[in-house]
């Protein structure tokens, strides 16, 4: 993170000088001394140039004293990358967008040793801004354009014309309100990088991502920071970082499912417990039901898979099962059906149903069993033949089925979740991929510009 | 963070598999009846499953 909480009067404190407005009397406080180029009397709203001993008045303004509510007070001071930096000025700046008016809001800071920094807000997501020292390289040719800094390619994401609509406090530049500029904005979550033209001069700017959070802790002040609405241009992704070494994970434990199957397949006793051939005439009434012989189940607590196989022929076969333990008189209830269907009509022939059923009972302690086989049908209907088969330690591939399934929503959510974020932040571009959408249009932005009215260098 | 949580959780779905597969878990229900009389043996028509009288739909197209 780039700020930390302030020590107490560490080296590099800024100290103030006080003078008086020639507009209308009021005290005028200069935290930056000659570093200012502009200073606002927040009484009169005049802009007075704080290089001129007399501190002429260079523009005045009608505005309302709290007309913007400032989230950080002139004079508050905060700690930001291990230096402290007192907030010496504050602007509005503003854009139309179909006529509508968005602003967002620029605190200026000052060290003595340091120099200016800005911080931005809009929506209650903020930028820790500083002047590029030196120019990145544009790239016109491709589209969007493209400028390269440190290595870093930074994407456009807006193009826009800002406003300067309130000010108050020192500007290193001569601040005007009402002076707009062309801005443009490149980003490289969670940086972007800024330019403005005015005229011939261009001012080069880097912003980095900072949450409310820390601004507060860093400055001290209290209560909470405005929630921030929406996705910002540069507002990094608190998912996108993970979700490549999410897949990964992903990608392993994959392998880990491969294994453990291939394991349970091979080393599975899959044993062949029982097996048993009946038939059932359903032309003799009476009680049909039937013990089997007694068989053994060894190891340990394990599944025991029961198929039943019969040659109905459109016709059914109900069979109520009871696995009884000899010893111990648990039994475990269950009820299957063998139905096979078959015939021909206007579709062409069809089937329905199988001649075989399987069911794995669960977790079946070991010991001595035998099965009551209870069978129903349509009284009348013939012979019908069945066979039962009883296998000890069978694997269950459902269970890999979920398994996987398991743990591929989890990393397709998030995915899906950090594809989302991206989208909601391109839909505010000028030059979204087309896949992202373009509102670009009324809706209120949840992105503006991120320029300073005019830096040092250009 | 949430790589290490999923990887957490890949290996709790990874052991509570191993575990099914182990103890032989299955989606199937059965009924489990405790102390059926040794007698059912001798005499199957004196145990009647709680799936007996089954209303049976006799299917097909």
């Amino acid at each position: 993170m780039v700020v930390s909480a302030s020590g107490p009067n560490p080296p590099g404190t800024p100290r103030v000088k006080s003078l008086n407005c020639p507009g209308c009397g009021a005290a005028i406080t200069l935290r930056s001394f000659s570093q200012a180029v502009t200073v606002v009397c927040d009484h009169c709203h005049s802009i007075l140039d704080a290089q001129d001993p007399r501190l002429t008045i260079v523009q005045k303004f009608k505005a309302a004293v709290d007309e913007d509510r400032r989230l950080i007070p002139l004079g508050t001071r905060g700690t930001i990358r291990g230096t402290i930096y007192e907030v010496v000025g504050f602007q509005r700046r503003t854009i139309h967008v179909d006529g509508i008016p968005y602003s967002w809001h620029e605190y200026v800071l000052f060290n003595p040793y340091k120099g200016f920094r800005y911080l931005t807000e809009y929506n209650g997501h903020w930028n820790d801004t500083s002047i590029l020292r030196s120019l990145p390289a544009v790239n016109d040719n491709v589209n969007p354009a493209t400028v390269t800094y440190l290595g870093q390619t930074y994407r456009l994401f807006q193009t826009t014309k800002a406003g300067t609509s309130f000010v108050l406090g020192e500007f290193p530049w001569q601040v005007r309100v009402g002076e707009a500029a062309d801005v443009s904005d490149y980003i490289s979550p969670p940086r972007v990088i800024s330019s403005e033209r005015t005229g011939k001069e261009i001012t080069w700017s880097m912003g980095e991502y900072v949450s409310g959070r820390d601004i507060w802790k860093a400055f001290g002040l209290e209560g909470n920071p405005p929630e921030a609405v929406g996705v910002y241009e540069n507002q990094p992704s608190p998912l996108s970082a993970d979700t490549t070494a999410l897949w990964l994970a992903f990608v392993g434990f994959l392998v880990a499912l491969v294994v453990m199957f291939i394991g349970f397949e091979s080393f599975a006793h899959n044993e062949q417990v029982f097996e048993g051939f009946y038939s059932f005439d359903t032309k003799v009434r009476g009680e049909a039901s039937f013990v089997t012989d007694v068989f053994q189940l060894k190891g340990h607590t394990s599944d025991l898979e029961l198929t039943t196989t019969s040659d109905v022929n459109n016709n059914w076969i109900y069979l109520n099962y009871a696995l009884i333990n000899e010893d111990t008189g648990q039994a475990y209830d269950f009820r299957r059906e063998v139905s096979y269907y078959h015939g021909y009509d206007s579709d062409g022939s069809w089937t329905e149903g199988s001649h075989t059923d399987s069911v794995a009972i669960p977790s079946v302690p070991p010991g001595n069993y035998y099965l009551r086989v209870e069978p129903e049908s349509d009284f009348g209907h013939g012979t019908i033949s069945y066979s039962i088969t009883a296998k000890r330690d069978v694997p269950q591939a459902s269970f890999f089925g979920l398994a996987l399934l398991a743990l591929l929503v989890p990393a397709g959510f998030i995915t899906w979740r950090s594809m989302n974020f991206e989208h909601l932040r391109w839909a505010e571009s000028d030059y979204a991929p087309a896949s992202s959408g373009d509102s670009n249009g009324s809706d209120r932005p949840t992105t503006l510009g991120n320029i300073f009215g005019k830096g040092s260098n250009s | 963070m949430i790589r290490n949580l999923y990887v957490l959780y890949g290996i709790i779905v990874l052991g509570t598999l191993a575990m099914a597969e182990y103890r032989g878990w299955s989606l199937n229900s059965v009924n489990e009846v405790k102390n059926v009389p040794k007698s059912v043996r001798d005499n199957p028509g004196s145990y009647r499953s709680v799936y007996g009288f089954y209303h049976h739909y006799t299917g097909g197209k």
